[in-house]
């Protein structure tokens, strides 16, 4: 395999509202990312990027996007219409044909013009679940009701989460809504998708992230601090809810354990948590444990910029590996209601 | 100065989604008053789908009937139903595993309140009398309160057609230099932005020079004159679709403004013959009187130039060659 | 790097509306089919990549997510493409990649639209009223490329009649006009000035697939398989001051990226045949020169000459192209398969004898996305 790292990263606060243009909100990613490396345009290899028409209400927006990362002239790139995370997964299998040595990823989208909760059963089943409406907000609810059936988990421990999140957000610059809010405070909400209150729900945000991939002599000469990403995987669970366990996420499974995610110690994990049950189901997944620093950004209940939320994980993750801070971390996205499909990267420092 | 107000649209249309004939029976039953799942290796799946979702065969249609009774084994009472929800009212959505299935349907229960609501409840098929051969012509309620719901219809055949219409409302305000083109527009005149690296003239301004990925601000704003040249057209005969409002062919041109560099495009001529009509042809916008100036159709995925511009007219000066004009066109 | 192969196609029969078959069933016609081809099943792949184009056209987001388990995909990864029009041939070049890295051996592709559901011309135009179109869109730089070539008018008309014919050929095609002609070519309505109706591509429902594999799986295949031999992609800006819009730099720059890596010197001697996008008569001319297979200026005389029939020393579109058949998602996609088809002996009424490398290829957007591949009958072959 191909040593493949991230070489720099930026993101953008979470915006409730940015009242600029979604290519203005990438374009001074693109640059920093640029300045901090000394690369010129022309020395990006491929540029991939993810994001979503729907979002802004317009088919082919994302072709503006293309704005932003300079295309004149022409210039290698590709688009997949999913979170960042997966535009990452797509440039590093293209980093490990062996005959590039840099890309740039990017993951954006601006949830603030339109009402994702009227958006989103779009992605559902168009003939069973689209016309009900049947939105992720409400299948969050659904899977949290399963969570409590299996009697492995209480409110309280969705109102934990919630506490610990927003707390550790307030140490986050980028973040949206934070607090020092006790569970048992969150506890005396009323319900809103029961049995989710609000606050077990993430902020509607705008926002985007990138980062610079390079190959091993190239990552070197970059930085001093490269992050590794030593694998990636993702998997999808069956769309149906009828035809899976909610709480269980096999393709998650199969993809930790590809990855050998337990073969060492895991000092950060940084977890697509839309909702908070789904940090109790996506760390019994993962077999992770107390000792894992869990969302140590606040994660999405802080912040979510759909399409670039998956995508930030991984930047924060790298983050507190350049940092050094960590020195192996976990990231996660997640596309679709109830967990239905979940990507997976292990990262390590190390020169 | 007061800003203007935010920019609302609707993304609509009436989808009309061609079913297969597993979807097709279900929604055959709904109209019929009768539920079916898909038998699936001894199991019964419902809703039925058409393959085995463990292989990926594609199954026997051999339909089963189940409910009209159902079990529901996970629900989320919904507190405040959205515009797309089958319920205005709260609501619950549920798994809902009908007599004589396997699997759950996810589907919605109106019931008074949360508190009728329980894991493991029994609830019942309710038919909506006007039925459209859609999921939504059926939902449920407390087993306890159910009454015959079903009223013939008069449908004959299979269903093979389920419409459904997507409407999605979209709000943000302007971005900030396609206001600032927008009160020109207003006032009589074009605002367009110099690139401070490349020197070029945007009009109207994205806000950034793609060329050189730099943001610009108000200070890079300069007016441009109303004369321009034609540097590309269509004639459009308006195909019909649904939110078309247009009937007769016209032509939709580029105009490259005197000064400018990338050309005011979508430029609606309707009063130059097609005859007359060509590239290089040079013209001078004629705006409309200020009060009759209007920019409610500009967002910021559409410029243009709202209704501010009564008409293009000829200028009677000599075209621009078309060499001249190379790279000019949209 | 892994070599990579198409060693299974399939495709569902192009129409104006499917009127059987869900999103499901359609996209399944496509995989089963090319699941058969390589005597595969579900369980045999590791990977699927699906591509289409915008999601608004039958109003499904993010449709990996409903298809998934349409597409044995449950447990796997599933991700999905979206360049505009280059889409089919961009997921192709991803599914490629997929194979080419080491990390999975089978990949199952799939592109598919079901424009039936929806509307194109409404999402073309934003959802709005006056929406000019895709024809309207390319008119202008077609009649510019008229000028500039100083190309008579009844190329156009030539390639309408030529792409039907071949149409007539291919069972999955969507238009089948036998009494087509010059004539009635000219005489069908002028849709946007020079574009008559005729000239332009349907609008089609339809999906089509391809079982991609190693090395490896290629010698296992019970067939020939086709062997990536290059691929390449180019974007470029979509509007900006000198901006070649007839032959854009990124359309030429993708040609000579994947000629070089593919070892191609003369494209026109060394490829027997090509699969253009050609969704509007004139962009075979336009395209010959936009990726230098031919002289600027050249194309239409090319066209002209008869050298892009079936039979002609540069076939192009033999399977009919995206004037027969346009499900605009699978359009590109269709482009690379039938490209395979041909190398692989297996094009049936419109094989080019002999076939040994060919071309697949697709464009989209304002023309500002490219993306294509060459395919061939040898692993390495020799030019």
């Amino acid at each position: 395999m191909e040593d493949v790292a991230i070489v720099a990263l930026a993101q953008t606060p979470c915006y409730r509202r940015y009242t600029d243009s979604e290519p203005s909100l990438l374009m001074g990613l693109v640059n920093q990312v640029l300045a901090e490396t000394g690369l010129e345009r022309r020395e990006i290899d491929f540029t991939i990027a993810g994001s979503c028409d729907y979002l802004s209400g317009m088919p082919f927006a994302f072709i503006s996007n293309v704005d932003a990362f300079g295309a004149w002239p022409p210039v290698y790139e590709s688009h997949v219409e999913m979170d960042g995370a997966w535009a990452l997964f797509e440039g590093f299998v293209r980093m490990q044909l062996g005959d590039i040595d840099t890309c740039l990823v990017a993951g954006s989208g601006k949830s603030s013009p339109g009402r994702p909760r009227e958006i989103f059963p779009l992605q559902a089943d168009p003939y069973y679940h689209a016309p009900l409406g049947l939105d992720p907000v409400s299948m969050a609810g659904i899977q949290a009701q399963c969570l409590l059936n299996t009697g492995k988990a209480s409110e309280r421990d969705f109102a934990e989460v919630v506490s610990r999140s927003r707390r550790d957000g307030q140490s986050n610059p980028n973040a949206q809504v934070t607090a020092d809010v006790s569970p048992d405070e969150l506890l005396k909400e009323p319900y809103y998708a029961s049995p989710l209150r609000r606050h077990d729900l993430p902020p509607i945000s705008d926002g985007a992230a990138v980062v610079l991939l390079a190959r091993g002599p190239v990552a070197r000469a970059l930085t001093k601090s490269p992050v590794w990403i030593r694998g990636i995987d993702h998997r999808m669970e069956s769309h149906h809810p009828g035809l899976r366990d909610l709480t269980a996420l096999p393709g998650l499974v199969t993809a930790a354990k590809k990855l050998g995610i337990q073969s060492a110690p895991i000092d950060v994990a940084e977890l697509c948590v839309r909702y908070s049950p789904e940090e109790i189901i996506l760390c019994s997944a993962l077999g992770l444990g107390r000792d894992v620093r869990i969302n140590p950004s606040g994660g999405p209940l802080c912040g979510h910029p759909v399409m670039a939320s998956g995508l930030v994980r991984v930047v924060e993750a790298a983050q507190r590996i350049a940092r050094g801070e960590a020195r192996r971390a976990i990231a996660h996205a997640a596309s679709g209601a109830a967990l239905q499909q979940n990507l997976l990267c292990v990262l390590e420092g190390g020169a | 100065m007061t800003t203007l107000a935010p920019r609302s649209y609707t993304l609509e249309y009436p989808y009309t989604r061609t079913v297969g004939p597993v979807v097709g029976r279900f929604l055959t039953g709904l109209r019929d008053g009768r539920l079916f799942g898909i038998r699936c290796r001894g199991r019964v799946i419902c809703p039925p789908i058409e393959f085995d979702p463990e292989s990926g065969e594609t199954l026997a249609h051999d339909f089963v009937p189940v409910g009209p009774g159902g079990v529901v084994e996970s629900y989320s009472w919904i507190a405040e139903p959205t515009r797309k929800h089958p319920f205005q009212e709260p609501f619950a959505f549920a798994l809902i595993r009908l007599d004589g299935a396997d699997t759950a349907l996810a589907h919605a229960v109106k019931a008074p309140g949360p508190e009728a609501m329980s894991v493991g409840m029994r609830v019942r098929a309710q038919y909506r009398d006007e039925r459209r051969s859609a999921i939504t012509d059926v939902y449920f309620v407390p087993e306890a309160g159910a009454r015959d719901s079903f009223v013939p219809a008069t449908g004959q055949g299979e269903v093979k057609i389920s419409d459904h219409l997507i409407s999605l409302v979209y709000e943000e305000p302007l971005n900030a230099a396609r206001e600032r083109y927008a009160r020109g527009l207003l006032a009589g005149v074009f605002v367009g932005q110099t690139s401070p690296k490349s020197g070029k003239v945007f009009v109207p301004s994205s806000g950034y020079d793609p060329l050189e990925r730099v943001l610009m601000t108000e200070s890079d704003d300069v007016e441009l004159p109303n004369t321009g040249t034609v540097v590309g057209y269509t004639v459009i005969t308006p195909v019909q679709y649904y939110g078309q409002k247009e009937t007769e062919p016209y032509i939709r041109a580029s105009v490259l403004l005197d000064g400018a560099d990338t050309p005011l495009g979508q430029q609606d001529i309707r009063d130059i013959p097609v005859a007359e009509f060509r590239v290089g042809m040079r013209v001078r916008a004629q705006f409309r009187p200020p009060a009759a100036r209007n920019v409610d159709e500009l967002t910021n995925r559409w410029a243009g130039t709202g209704s501010c511009i009564e008409r293009w007219v000829p200028t009677g000066e000599p075209d621009v060659p078309s060499d001249q004009l190379k790279g000019g066109m949209f | 790097m892994e070599r990579c192969a198409v060693v299974g196609i399939g495709q569902s029969k192009y129409s104006k509306r499917s009127e059987d078959l869900s999103i499901d069933g359609l996209v399944r016609v496509a995989a089963l089919r090319a699941l058969e081809d390589a005597e595969l099943t579900f369980s045999d792949i590791d990977a699927i990549v699906i591509g289409k184009a915008p999601d608004a056209l039958e109003g499904v987001i993010m449709p990996e997510l409903s298809l998934a388990d349409a597409l044995g995909a449950v447990g796997k990864p599933i991700h999905r493409v979206h360049t505009a029009g280059s889409v089919g041939a961009s997921t192709a070049i991803s599914a490629c990649t997929l194979v080419e890295s080491g990390m999975y051996q089978r990949v199952l592709t799939v592109c598919y639209e079901k424009q039936s559901d929806g509307n194109a011309t409404w999402a073309l135009g934003g959802g709005r009223s006056g929406s000019q179109g895709a024809g309207g869109s390319f008119a202008p730089w077609i009649r510019e490329y008229i000028s500039r070539s100083r190309a008579p008018e009844h190329i156009g008309w030539q390639v309408a009649v030529k792409d039907r014919r071949n149409a007539l050929k291919n069972p999955y095609a969507h238009l089948h006009l036998p009494d087509i002609s010059i004539e009635k070519v000219k005489e069908s309505p002028m849709l946007w000035d020079p574009l008559h109706f005729l000239e332009s591509c349907p609008s089609s429902d339809g999906a089509a697939a391809m079982v991609l594999t190693h090395a490896e799986g290629a010698k296992r295949a019970p067939r020939r398989p086709a062997w990536v031999i290059a691929h390449a992609k180019r974007t470029e800006t979509i509007q900006f001051p000198g901006r070649d819009t007839v032959k854009p730099a990124a359309g030429v720059e993708c040609a000579k990226a994947l000629y070089k890596k593919a070892g191609i010197t003369d494209p026109r001697r060394q490829i027997d045949c090509a699969e253009l996008y050609v969704p509007f008569s004139w962009y075979e001319p336009m395209w010959l020169e936009g990726h230098l297979l031919c002289g600027e200026g050249e194309g239409w005389k090319l066209t002209d000459s008869g050298a892009t029939e079936l039979g002609g020393d540069f076939p192009v579109n033999m399977s009919g192209g995206v004037l027969s058949s346009n499900p605009i998602g699978a359009s590109g996609m269709i482009r690379c398969l039938e490209a395979a088809s041909q190398v692989r002996g297996t094009a049936g009424d419109y094989q080019v004898e002999g076939a040994r490398v060919a071309l697949g290829h697709a464009y989209g957007g304002g023309a500002n996305y490219f993306a294509m591949w060459i395919v061939s009958s040898e692993p390495a072959p020799a030019f």
